[in-house]
């Protein structure tokens, strides 16, 4: 063989990986090319979500997840990919059920990654706005009823997956216009099969502080599915009474990113389920917060009140007060939930979850133009599903809106969580 | 998932037959000189990508999902048009943060250099700078088409076996393990499927460890491409009654004591199946390690062959030495046994990378050709 030219050597020294790049970088099929971006529908600390048409024959509507791209000053550069990201790609490619979004492909491009999901018209928290705002009803028993029960036959299927989602919430969960209901946003979830760090060392908070079960709120280090259950339980109680039912203000992580006593949600779930008593929840005496949980004003359990004018079936209350166990060993698990008297009990749920009560189907999802468009490559052809969104309206489905209250101070947006790690 | 391996992304997308091993190293072999390095490249590689994860102190969970990202990636594309030195720290990288035990991208980075920098790798033109990592991730995350939840056959080991033996660090090497399995088939989801569900093979001591360390070793070959875990797991189980002294002394007693209707020459046939069926019947504790395997619901010639296959890759590794002064005195081997170190496969790779570069830019023609073009016609023909 001659002696390496200049050429060769250049390449090998300097960028050895140029030609595979070059080689990659041809046969990749950017966004644009596949998919018609009609608009945003809505933002996050992980970027921005788009409702998009595919350019092939189906012509299907879909959501894409654009994660936020790295920037050193105005330059998108590489800084590595998002723990959150690896997490949601690598969880999505697994699971299939009815039940959760379905990831359809994910695509790298230009340094930003976009996840293309099935698109579904609706989610809880549009539902529950709806409800309080424009019916100004409750939403009717079978249309409560088949929510839950579809949000828990998806919630048995990441369980039987050892999956904890860790983040469910109105917002998270969505459904399609078929009634359908889709579990969705997997970036705080994971894999809980004998993990090799506790899942505390990962990360410091979970779930978003309204639907945050007790054992985390007491700083429980290991917690296990029942935190899911909690949260159905809280997203079951504001389906029926259109608010949160613990709506607490969250006290912030200090400078330290020390995790803070949650006084003010402990005492918005005590002032309902009574402060927990040692019997019924044996392991709370160990717990961290436990001394600060003492200097409370004690409560009683007022819950059968509670459910009173909202549930007004006395087999939903048992349902809610299963769920509601202080004792995470003792709260009812998805798949006991399911097998639950109330589900069994007239009227029965549905698939189509909106079957007896088409009425109460809220509007379509809002979209808007991109306020930052630089954040998809436009596509040549024009916007045209303008006629949906209002004028001027920021359409985030999770911010803003009459039923969002704007609590002053730090105190902020409760259905933001934060994320750490 | 976690649970069902026959549903995953793994089983799906990411056993490959021979075949597609071969096409894969098609290009490779253009520009070798001895198909053989290729063998030794596949422990070479193994080696760094171990080297690298115990600097980062990754558990040996996220080292083995590294390697397997490393081969997955070398179904796609070839060593001798690629860096694999980025590719193994970009491997590194998305390994931790899969496994659920992220490293911080400036760490990798640092450790790589040191390690790659220097003999026997000499790679220094590693790059620095932690973007050039992160755009490998990019890459490599693409190519991996996002299936990043990889089975390993850790979990089946335990779910399979125990040791009998309580003494102290026996018990602490094997709670340490417990805390290293990875996604495999979980035993305690229902009645195993693939077995009698009766219980555990309890090895001897040491036993378990053996099985543990032969598994560590099958990630220096293509196995974990071409085979489900569990079934790399039983072969590993049935090497060690082969191999493990302690273990091979219970199988050959109850051999020994079994009916004149096993014939001599039994203990000396791999596997000797007949045989089995009437030692199972046998009262505890004469537990016959391959009446369990016999009862489980594999293909026992599947598993002789990947045993054989585990043989294969110790041979090759006997001859792979750190360090060639070390090794035997050259006349001790024949021709086709000559001892290969890591140094003499840093240089077959370089000179591999080096003609397939040259190649690029003056083919045979004479004329250089636009990049392009030449891409497009790997792609044709690959």
């Amino acid at each position: 063989m001659s002696s390496m030219d200049e050429w060769t050597s250049n390449i090998i020294q300097n960028d050895p990986m140029r030609m595979y790049r070059a080689k990659r970088d041809a046969t990749r099929r950017s966004v644009s090319s596949k998919y018609s971006i009609l608009g945003f529908i809505s933002s996050g600390t992980y970027g921005r979500v788009y409702k998009a048409q595919s350019l092939g024959e189906d012509a299907k509507i879909h959501a894409i997840k654009k994660f936020k791209p790295d920037k050193e000053g105005d330059v998108i550069t590489y800084t590595g990919i998002s723990q959150s990201a690896i997490r949601e790609i690598a969880l999505n490619r697994e699971i299939d059920h009815e039940n959760i979004v379905a990831l359809k492909e994910v695509i790298l491009e230009d340094k930003s990654i976009y996840m293309v999901f099935e698109f579904a018209e609706h989610d809880f928290l549009a539902i529950i706005q709806h409800h309080a705002t424009t019916l100004r009803t409750a939403i009717t028993p079978p249309v409560l009823k088949s929510l839950i029960y579809q949000l828990f036959n998806g919630l048995i299927y990441l369980h039987s997956c050892h999956i904890l989602h860790r983040d469910l919430k109105p917002a998270n969960i969505l459904i399609n216009a078929q009634g359908v209901v889709k579990i969705g946003d997997l970036g705080l979830a994971r894999l809980i099969y004998q993990p090799l760090q506790p899942l505390f060392a990962g990360d410091k908070v979970v779930v978003t502080i309204w639907y945050r079960a007790p054992e985390l709120l007491m700083g429980a280090k290991h917690y296990n599915k029942a935190i899911d259950c909690w949260a159905v339980g809280c997203v079951m109680a504001e389906l029926a009474s259109l608010r949160p039912i613990f709506k607490g203000e969250e006290a912030k992580l200090d400078s330290k990113k020390n995790v803070p006593f949650q006084r003010d949600q402990l005492l918005k779930i005590f002032e309902v389920l009574g402060t927990p008593e040692e019997q019924d929840w044996p392991g709370v005496k160990d717990m961290i917060e436990y001394q600060n949980m003492k200097r409370l004003d004690p409560y009683t359990n007022r819950l059968y009140e509670w459910c009173q004018t909202r549930v007004r079936s006395h087999n939903g209350y048992d349902l809610l007060r299963q769920l509601f166990a202080y004792d995470p060993d003792n709260r009812l698990t998805a798949k006991e939930a399911l097998q639950h008297k109330w589900f069994h009990e007239e009227p029965l749920p549905t698939w189509n979850a909106f079957q007896a009560a088409p009425q109460q189907i809220p509007p379509h999802r809002r979209i808007t133009q991109d306020e930052a468009p630089s954040m998809v490559p436009l596509p040549a052809a024009p916007f045209n599903s303008q006629t949906q969104s209002k004028p001027g309206s920021s359409a985030s489905m999770s911010g803003g809106g009459p039923y969002v209250v704007q609590s002053g101070g730090n105190g902020g947006n409760g259905r933001k969580k934060q994320r750490m790690g | 998932m976690a649970t069902d391996f026959w549903a995953s992304s793994q089983y799906k997308r990411w056993i490959v037959d021979r075949a597609t091993l071969r096409q894969a190293r098609a290009d490779d072999l253009l520009y070798i000189d001895d198909p053989e390095h290729l063998d030794f490249l596949a422990i070479y590689f193994a080696e760094v990508v171990g080297k690298l994860g115990k600097k980062l102190r990754l558990p040996q969970r996220a080292i083995a999902t590294a390697t397997v990202f490393f081969r997955r990636f070398y179904l796609k594309n070839s060593y001798c048009e690629t860096d694999p030195f980025i590719v193994i720290a970009a491997c590194c990288y998305v390994a931790a943060k899969a496994e659920e035990c992220p490293v911080h991208i400036k760490n990798v980075v640092g450790d790589a250099r040191q390690i790659f920098c220097h003999e026997p790798y000499n790679a220094k033109n590693f790059p620095s700078d932690n973007s050039k990592l992160a755009e490998m991730e990019f890459y490599l995350v693409d190519d991996l088409e996002c299936d990043l939840t990889v089975f390993h056959p850790y979990r089946t080991l335990l779910a399979l076996c125990k040791s009998v033996d309580a003494s102290d660090d026996q018990a602490t090497a094997q709670e340490e393990e417990a805390g290293e399995v990875g996604a495999g088939i979980a035993a305690d989801d229902g009645p195993r499927y693939w077995g009698t569900g009766e219980g555990q093979l309890e090895l001897p001591p040491n036993g378990l460890q053996t099985a543990w360390f032969i598994v560590n070793d099958t990630y220096r070959s293509e196995l974990c491409l071409l085979y489900p875990p569990h079934l790399i797991a039983i072969a590993a189980i049935y090497l060690t009654c082969i191999f493990h002294p302690a273990t091979h002394e219970t199988v050959a007693a109850v051999l020994a004591s079994g009916s004149a209707s096993t014939t001599a020459s039994a203990a000396a046939d791999p596997p000797p199946r007949r045989s089995s069926r009437q030692a199972a019947e046998r009262k505890k504790p004469a537990q016959d390690p391959l009446a369990f395997l016999a009862e489980l619901n594999v293909s026992l010639p599947l598993i002789a062959t990947i045993a054989q296959e585990i043989i294969a890759m110790y041979t090759l590794w006997d001859r792979y030495k750190e360090d060639a002064s070390a090794a035997d005195t050259p006349d001790s081997r024949g021709e086709d046994e000559a001892v290969v170190t890591p140094a003499l496969l840093t240089a077959v790779l370089l000179k591999m990378r080096e003609a397939r570069f040259q190649d690029m830019a003056h083919p045979s023609s004479g004329r250089p050709v636009a990049v392009n073009k030449m891409l497009e016609r790997t792609q044709a023909a690959g």
